[in-house]
Order: C-alpha cells, then structure tokens, then sequence
C-alpha cells in the first residue's frame, strides 16, 4: 500500500518535470535554433542531412556580423538615441509626474484624463501625421527626429506610471523634510526621488527598451545604412526566401537581443513594485 | 479672500510652469498628430491629391463602415476573432502552468520560471524574425523541414489566411504566455493556503479546488493585468505585420488586424485620408473600451 503510493508520487514527479522541460524547450526553441544555425560550419542545418546540434563549430557568421555589416555603426547610433531619449523623456517627465501628483490645481484632473485616454493610442496610427510635421522641420532621416518622437512617444507613460508611484508615497514624509527646512527643490531631490528609485529605473528601462526594439518608424524615417538603429539594420538583414545569409541573420539576432536580455533579468526584480504600484492601464 | 484666489493663480501657472515641457512633448508629438491625422480623415488627400487635395466631409468614414468591401469592417471581425482566440487559449494555458509551477514537490521551480521567462525578455521584433525565418520559412525554417521529414510535403505556413492566421497565434502566444504566467504565479501565490486545507478535509478534489477557491481568487488579482492583454492583443501589429506583409516579402496571406490595415493603407496603397479615419475609428473604439473597462473596475471595487 505505502509502495503504491510511493511510486504514484515518483511517475508524478516524472511526468511533472516532463511536461516542463517540454515547455523549457518548446520556449527556447527558436533561440536555440538560431544559435545552433549560427555557430554551424558546414551549412549542416540548412541541408537535409539535418540535426539540430552543428557538427563542427565556428564562429565566422559572428565575425561577418561585425566586419561586413556595420552593426558596430548601428550598436552606436542605438546607443546615443536611447540614451538621449531616456534623458529627454526623464528630465521632462519627473518634475511634471511630480506637480501632477502633489500639487492641486486647475485643470489638473481633466490634463490627467486626456492623458489616460492618449496612453491607449498606438503612435503606429499617427506615423503618416507625424511624417508631415517632421518634414515640415526637415527631421526627417535625421536621429533627432526620430529622439523627439521617442521621448514624446514615450513621455505619456513614463508621466502617467511615475505620478502614480508618487501618489503611493506618504505626503507626510516631505511635510517632516519641511520642518526640516528644506525647499522644495531639495525635498525632490533629497527625499522623494531616491525613495521613487524603483519607478525611475522601471520607467527607464521600459523607455530604453521601447527604443532599442522601435523599428517601424526607424525604417520609414531613416534611409541609409550608416544612420539605421540596431533594429532597422536587423531588418534590413532578414534572410528572405531568395536573398540574405539566415546564419549570419541569426547571429546578428542573437548579439542585438543580448543586452536586452541582461537589462532585462536585471531589472526583474524591480518590475512588479515599479509597474504596478504606478497602475496605468492600456 | 484675494490675496487666496491670486496664490492659487501662482500656484497653478508653477505647477503648469513645471510640467510644461513634457506637456509639450506630448502635444507636439502626440496630440496634434492626432488632431492633424483627424483633419486629414476629412480629405481625400492620396498619391493623387499630395498637395491639392480637398476637404470632402465624412465621405472617408462612410466608405470605411458602410461599404463592405472596403475591408474595414472583415479587419475588425479579424481582430476580435483574433482577441478572443488569443486571450482564451492564454487564460487557459496559463492558468495550467501556473498552477502546475506551484505543485508542492517541484525543486526546479524557479529553474523553470526564469527558462519561461526567456520569450518575454527577448526583443519582440527579433522573436517575430526568428520564427518567420528559423520556424516558417519554406526552404529553411525548423517546421518546414520536420513536415517534410515527416510528410515528405513541403508545407507554406504563411501563404494562404488560416495558416498563417495559427502561426501567428502560435507566436503570440509564445510571446505573450510569460507575462501571464508570472502574474498568475504571482495571485496564485497570494491565495490563503488555509483555504485548500480545509477543502481538502470536506473531501473537495483537485479540480473542484481550482474552481472553487482558486478561480474566484485569482479573478480579481490578475483583472487588471487581463485588460491590459486585451487592449496589447487588440493592438497587435508587429507579429501580423512582421510574419506576413512586409514590403517585399508578402508572403501571401491577406490577414488585417485593423491597425496593419490602417498600416497598410497609409504607407503602401497611400491612402492618406482613408487610412487616417481609420485610425481616427480606432481611437474612438479603444477610448470606448478603456472606460467601459474602467467602470466595470470601478463597480467591482465599491
């Protein structure tokens, strides 16, 4: 009786882990099928002589990654873009999530409601208006633009998601600073920002990785391969049907997702406390 | 009394003083294309009409709800086929692992979440290019060749509409599935343990427990975050536009959600004034969604 249940419990524990190293792998698969294709020497994987772990390995497709297409060049450009559209979002966005919060004044719901219903809307939807207006300033093809569109893009969110963390934050302990004697200037700076830290580094990094996945406007406003973003340039490097290197693509995919993917498991821990205490809605 | 009337004056210019540049970010970036895109769905400004166009009403708008033929309305049908189908097949898988990861005896547990988690962490647009390249493609995609492995057929998973309708609800679901999961995860763990104990003693089985105690538990915990699927799912564009319509690389399908097919009609048969009322009908229907979702939220909280 006791052995009976003993191997019941065993052939659960099996089917159990089965199910999830199926799920494991069923996650993974196309990742691991682009490494594999990527480090692949013979073009094994391509033939009908197929198997999934490459027979000899190499890393030449990474080499033509680096010396043939210029993703050092786009790597840069990425760069500068993210980092000047975190700034521009962030140095706008803090000081006015905090008014919104912590100030009364007029117009203050009605601004917060529009705000709320523009979260909803896909910036996909206004591309050809904003294509005017940019070309009206001659920004089109230009990596201002495109920040400018970002960081306004992007603004409503990060108002929206900071202001709600700020609303979480006791009012008391700014009046405790007052008494203090602090001004106001310091009272952010001193005691209401480092306890916002998790939202600041949540909403930067969502801002950072809007930008570094963005390739729809990239595409339409960017022409020329020296200005392109990570993103655009991995599109322009799609293998098709008939043309383009699937190894080299794979490769190229891989090395572009990598440092999202540390950002990412880096800021896991923030994630939850960061996004949902700001509690927009989409 | 005045000297109050003009603080608050001073205290409202500051405020506005303050938050004014990214008030004006977003209206320079956000409102008024959004206004400029409503003006245009007035024109019928298109290739033909680059700088002589002319403001012809609402004549847009009829086409695009009252003409059948025009597509908009079978994009729409197609998006909430397309909504509904997504978000049950994800409650209900999620649901699965979710409660299958919190399965007392598991000691890989978190070996398993952080492996899950990968599709999410990985860029969306890379994701989407790996599976049209490294699953579908017809020469050198994974599943073309396991088909012909199995079938000796060489199977075009994106050529014709219900094909490439699953694969791109298979990639969906792929990418979409962690998010679920850890917020499952999350409300399941924050269920009162006593609850199945005592189940457990009234002789209550496994699936009577999920439905009785666990179901009811976890529906207000992850609502939220289910709303948020539905509006992402509803404004799904980069797997559809991506997976099938690429310029130069169509492959064959004719599936429109209605934002590819705004999409579409903006930057490919350039359609401006079309396209714009369009996306202007969008915008209605998502704000008419957001506050029904929001009262219902409101009612369930009283």
């Amino acid at each position: 009786m006791k052995r009976k249940k003993w191997m019941k419990r065993i052939a659960g524990s099996f089917l159990l882990n089965g199910f999830f190293i199926i799920c494991c792998l069923l996650a993974l698969l196309p990742i691991l099928y682009a490494l594999s294709v990527s480090l692949d020497a013979k073009g094994s994987l391509l033939s009908a002589n197929f198997s999934f772990i490459p027979q000899e390995i190499t890393g030449e497709h990474y080499i033509r990654v680096f010396t043939e297409k210029p993703v050092l060049q786009w790597f840069g450009n990425t760069m500068l873009m993210t980092a000047a559209t975190v700034l521009v979002a962030m140095v706008t966005a803090v000081p006015a999530a905090y008014v919104f919060s912590r100030r009364k004044f007029a117009g203050r719901k009605v601004v917060l409601r529009v705000l709320l219903l523009l979260y909803s809307f896909p910036s996909v939807l206004s591309m050809f208006a904003i294509y005017k207006l940019m070309s009206t300033f001659g920004m089109i093809n230009t990596h201002i633009g495109l920040i400018i569109i970002y960081a306004g893009t992007m603004s409503v969110f990060a108002l929206l998601n900071m202001k709600g963390y700020f609303d979480a934050i006791p009012v008391e302990i700014e009046e405790a600073g007052r008494i203090d004697g602090c001004d106001d200037v310091k009272i952010v700076t001193k005691i209401v920002l480092p306890l916002a830290r998790p939202t600041l580094i949540v909403t930067g990094v969502m801002i950072v990785n809007y930008v570094w996945n963005e390739y729809i406007f990239s595409i339409n406003f960017l022409t020329g391969s020296d200005r392109m973003t990570l993103a655009s340039g991995l599109y322009s490097l799609q293998a098709t049907e008939t043309s383009g290197s699937w190894p080299v693509f794979a490769a190229a995919s891989l090395v572009v997702s990598f440092p999202v993917l540390v950002i990412f498991f880096w800021s896991q821990r923030y994630m939850v406390s960061g996004l949902t205490s700001g509690g927009v809605r989409g | 009394m005045k000297a109050k009337s003009n603080t608050g004056a001073r205290k409202t210019l500051i405020a506005y003083l303050v938050a004014s540049p990214s008030l004006l970010l977003i209206g320079l970036i956000v409102v008024f294309p959004i206004l400029y895109t409503a003006y245009i769905s007035l024109t019928n400004m298109n290739t033909y009409h680059w700088f002589n166009y002319s403001i012809i009403g609402l004549d847009n708008y009829k086409r695009a709800l009252f003409m059948f033929d025009s597509g908009f309305l079978s994009a729409l049908l197609n998006t909430v086929v397309w909504t509904v189908v997504n978000m049950v097949l994800q409650l209900v898988i999620a649901f699965l692992i979710s409660n299958l990861l919190n399965v007392k005896r598991l000691p890989l547990r978190n070996f398993y979440k952080t492996i899950l988690m990968f599709p999410w962490a990985m860029p969306g647009y890379v994701s989407i290019l790996l599976w049209k390249t490294g699953m579908f493609n017809s020469q050198f995609g994974l599943l073309t060749q396991w088909m012909e492995k199995l079938s000796g057929l060489t199977v075009r998973w994106l050529q014709n509409d219900v094909s490439a309708f699953l694969c791109c609800t298979a990639v969906n679901l792929w990418l979409a599935l962690p998010f679920m999961i850890m917020i499952m995860d999350g409300g399941l763990k924050s269920i009162d343990r006593s609850y199945y104990e005592s189940a457990t003693l009234d002789g209550a089985g496994p699936i009577r427990q999920a439905v009785s105690i666990t179901l009811p538990c976890l529906r207000p915990i992850i609502g939220p975050s289910v709303v948020i699927t539905v509006f992402t799912t509803f404004k799904q564009f980069d797997i559809i536009y991506l997976m099938t319509q690429q310029v130069g690389a169509q492959t064959g399908a004719h599936i429109h959600t209605i934002i590819t097919y705004a999409y579409e009609n903006a930057f490919i048969t350039n359609n401006y004034g079309f396209s714009s009322a369009i996306s202007i009908l969008i915008f209605a229907l998502l704000i008419v969604f957001a506050q029904i979702s929001n009262r219902r939220e409101k009612e369930e909280t009283v």
